[in-house]
């Protein structure tokens, strides 16, 4: 039985997985943080994010000084599945962090 | 004057939750048949509904006039029972200074509470947010019995503080917060007492508007009091104490109810701020959610320490007061609200942060802290919602704020201070079933309005050369959130203005996305000194720009001295004719670019809503630049060679964590964080 998490996580809860929810693949245990099961890769910010001005203090685009942005990938179908904006190697956040027992029981598993 | 030494007291603002339950709130629940309970709870809803509303159409502020109001009815304990408002957090912090009435003032011989008495407060200590937000409430009896209070919570804008336009960002302690008053008695026998009025006057730049707000808050709630007194007479006070108390309980429980369907677990969001005062330094709110069973426990252990001479640290009340937003508006917006919803959270501060101000630190930034821990709970509530109930799993609005705050002279000679209303324009968080709505209002004040531009103009010295949506300004995703603004003021009418800007993002988003949506860009501010655009207008010139996308990029035509400024603009003299150009921030993204519906961003090239550079480069759609017809197979091979580079380009996660901790930034940049990563007091 899979239970939705987020648009595109799910819990596999017999496996105790973290699945992809656009291709099912496996990403990680169920009890550890999905984002160790993504590709992940730090995206430039001007690829996201037009500056419109140029030299100046202040653009459009957050200051790679204070910013940076992470994007964590399906290994399989290539989907987004999450992204952070954080500041330069700040600890990736494990956002998610369910009490697996707990959902199992409420789906009488 | 008893138990109390002249000082602050710590006691009652822990007391958010409902109070005690009294024998009387007890018994007269008892005999309140439901279908009679539900006609009460409407009629108590409609007044306070007409509270709001008289409060905004006799109010003078900017706040007031636009609706930043909450008008609400407490019990005689103190106790938020019933709110008309879109701004919940002065909903329910409104009920600190009415329970300190209570405590402070009830059995004291100088004070007491009489019929026809009126109280006013500002003190952020006690009303949880800033210096700018006043509230005024006023008891009510039966027979000489006290049964509630009702009473207006407004932002008025203007406190005296260092810098104009209730917003100062340049305050080094409380004492450049300007006027701060604790809940004192300003009228009896049905009458405000001048002596009081002048004294608050005397202490604000537009004394004009402070009084007519205060009237304005005390006129609402006499027609409020009497109201009550026609349910009084036809009820009798056993069944309205009984009913208020009721609407609490019923609130409370069905609170639990709906926090136990949510899945247990811990969930984190570590938020961000980039604005220090007027400077870009990095601090860090540490949020952790614990839900378990039918209740949740906030923790911020990890967060910055306080600072001790700058205006960024905030009241703990006034965080679990956003935190009622969030509630109100969104996870809890099926049911009442009251602070009955608080039963089902627990909290823990930090003694040192600046999210828990002690002493004589200022608090005039304290919603900037409050509104970026709200992103935390946007970002925690959609990943506890989505399973549940998907729909509700949004993205955030607009936090960073991002409006001018002034001061001077206005055209009719008269005194001024105050903010705009655009701040009220932010763009809605995008959703798992459709974009953001645009120009959607606040987030934390979702009943406002930005304003007229006529107005305003008539009676503040600005003319606006464009206010229209911001087509740069929200976060891009499956679904987009909703644009925000681009303004421009051009100083008129008078030799000139001071004018600043309050706001944050400016550096690192204010607002990010969820589910891999993408964040609100960054907002600055654009000035011109010495602008030759009065000049341009009156030639009717084709170079005047129309929006903030041309403003901000220049075209040339525009001569005078061109400056960007920090979202936080320290204020400075401005000149008549002198240019401002502001951008309001939209809504965050919601899901992975590449899943948006191609036709969906093509109908925004058609409506000017999205730029062909983002079509291109972040949606990888393929069409006619000339008749924008999509090319659907393009599309989809250019989005399937993207998704095919991002796992060429994507590391394991370990790979790539081992490099990434190796970074850090600047010292510049984290000097008032605290130890890095890990925040801890140093």
């Amino acid at each position: 039985m899979k239970v939705r998490i987020t648009e595109y996580l799910e819990i596999d809860l017999a496996r105790e997985k973290w699945c992809c929810r656009r291709c099912s693949r496996e990403l990680a245990g169920a009890r550890e943080n999905y984002k160790t099961g993504c590709l992940v890769a730090e995206v430039p910010l001007q690829e996201v994010h037009d500056p419109l001005v140029q030299g100046g203090e202040f653009s459009f685009c957050p200051d790679p000084e204070f910013c940076r942005l992470i994007e964590f990938y399906c290994p399989n179908c290539g989907t987004m599945i999450e992204n952070e904006y954080l500041p330069p190697g700040h600890p990736l956040t494990h956002d998610i962090d369910l009490d697996i027992d707990a959902l199992k029981a409420r789906h009488r598993l | 004057m008893s138990r109390l030494a002249y000082g602050r007291d710590y006691e009652v603002v822990q007391w958010l939750r409902p109070e005690p339950m009294t024998v009387e709130e007890a018994a007269g629940q008892q005999k309140i048949e439901d279908v009679d309970f539900e006609i009460f709870r409407h009629k108590m809803n409609m007044i306070a509904q007409e509270g709001k509303e008289t409060t905004m159409k006799l109010g003078a502020s900017t706040g007031m006039r636009w609706g930043d109001v909450a008008f609400a009815i407490y019990t005689a304990q103190g106790d938020l029972a019933v709110v008309a408002t879109g701004i919940w957090f002065h909903a329910v912090l409104g009920q600190i200074p009415v329970k300190y009435i209570l405590k402070h003032f009830a059995d004291e011989p100088s004070v007491r509470l009489k019929e026809g008495d009126s109280f006013f407060w500002n003190d952020p200590f006690y009303g949880g947010v800033h210096g700018a937000d006043m509230g005024l409430a006023v008891p009510v009896f039966d027979q000489g019995k006290l049964v509630c209070f009702v009473g207006a919570v407004v932002h008025t804008g203007e406190n005296g503080a260092t810098d104009p336009g209730g917003m100062s960002n340049t305050a080094r302690s409380r004492y450049d917060d300007g006027l701060l008053c604790p809940p004192i008695k300003v009228g009896e026998r049905y009458t405000l007492r001048e002596d009081i009025l002048t004294m608050i006057g005397s202490h604000v730049r537009d004394p004009r508007t402070m009084i007519l707000d205060i009237k304005a808050r005390l006129a609402a709630s006499r027609i409020a009091e009497r109201r009550i007194q026609e349910v009084l007479g036809d009820k009798g006070p056993e069944f309205f104490i009984g009913g208020l108390r009721r609407i609490l309980s019923v609130t409370a429980e069905a609170a639990k109810k709906k926090v136990a369907l949510l899945s247990d677990g811990v969930y984190r969001q570590p938020r961000f701020l980039d604005t220090v005062g007027t400077e870009s330094a990095l601090v860090k709110i540490n949020l952790t959610i614990t839900k378990k069973d039918d209740g949740f426990k906030f923790d911020f252990e990890g967060s910055s320490p306080m600072f001790p001479d700058k205006p960024l640290n905030t009241y703990f009340h006034g965080i679990l007061g956003l935190a009622m937003v969030y509630f109100c508006g969104w996870f809890f917006y099926d049911l009442p609200a009251n602070n009955g919803l608080l039963e089902t959270i627990e909290w823990h501060f930090p003694e040192d942060s600046f999210i828990n101000a002690k002493g004589e630190v200022s608090t005039g930034l304290a919603p900037f802290p409050q509104t970026a821990f709200t992103l935390g709970m946007f970002l925690c509530g959609a990943r506890m919602s989505y399973g549940l109930d998907p729909l509700r799993a949004v993205a955030a609005w607009y936090t960073g704020f991002g409006a001018p705050m002034f001061g001077g002279i206005n055209q009719w000679g008269e005194p001024m201070a105050d903010t705009f209303a655009e701040l009220n324009a932010t763009g809605c968080g995008a959703r798992p079933d459709m974009d953001g709505v645009d120009c959607a209002g606040s987030y934390f004040a979702t009943m406002s309005d930005c304003g007229d531009v006529e107005s305003t103009e008539e009676d503040r010295p600005f003319l606006y050369l464009f206010r229209n949506y911001f087509r740069g300004s929200y976060g891009h995703g499956k679904y987009r959130g909703g644009a925000g603004l681009g303004y421009c003021l051009i100083p008129s009418h008078v030799p000139g203005v001071v004018l600043g800007a309050f706001g944050y993002g400016s550096k690192f988003p204010a607002t990010v996305g969820i589910f891999g949506g993408y964040a609100v860009p960054p907002t600055f501010v654009q000035t011109v000194r010495g602008s030759n655009m009065k000049e341009l207008l009156a030639q009717g010139s084709p170079a005047v720009p129309v929006n903030a996308e041309q403003a901000f990029q220049g075209n040339g035509a525009e001569t005078g001295r061109r400056e960007f400024h920090h979202s936080s603009m320290r204020i400075q003299p401005f000149q008549n004719g002198d240019t401002v150009y502001l951008p309001v921030g939209g809504g965050a993204g919601y899901g992975d670019a590449l899943e948006r519906d191609p036709e969906a961003v093509v109908a925004d090239l058609r409506d000017g809503m999205v730029t062909p550079w983002a079509a291109r480069n972040i949606y990888r759609v393929v069409y006619d630049d000339e008749t924008l017809r999509l090319d659907r197979e393009k599309t989809q091979a250019l989005r399937e060679g993207a998704r095919a580079r991002r796992k060429q380009r994507g590391k394991p996660y370990g790979e790539f964590e081992k490099e990434w901790l190796k970074l850090r930034p600047r010292d510049e940049v984290i000097k008032y964080y605290g130890t890095y990563p890990v925040s801890r007091a140093t």
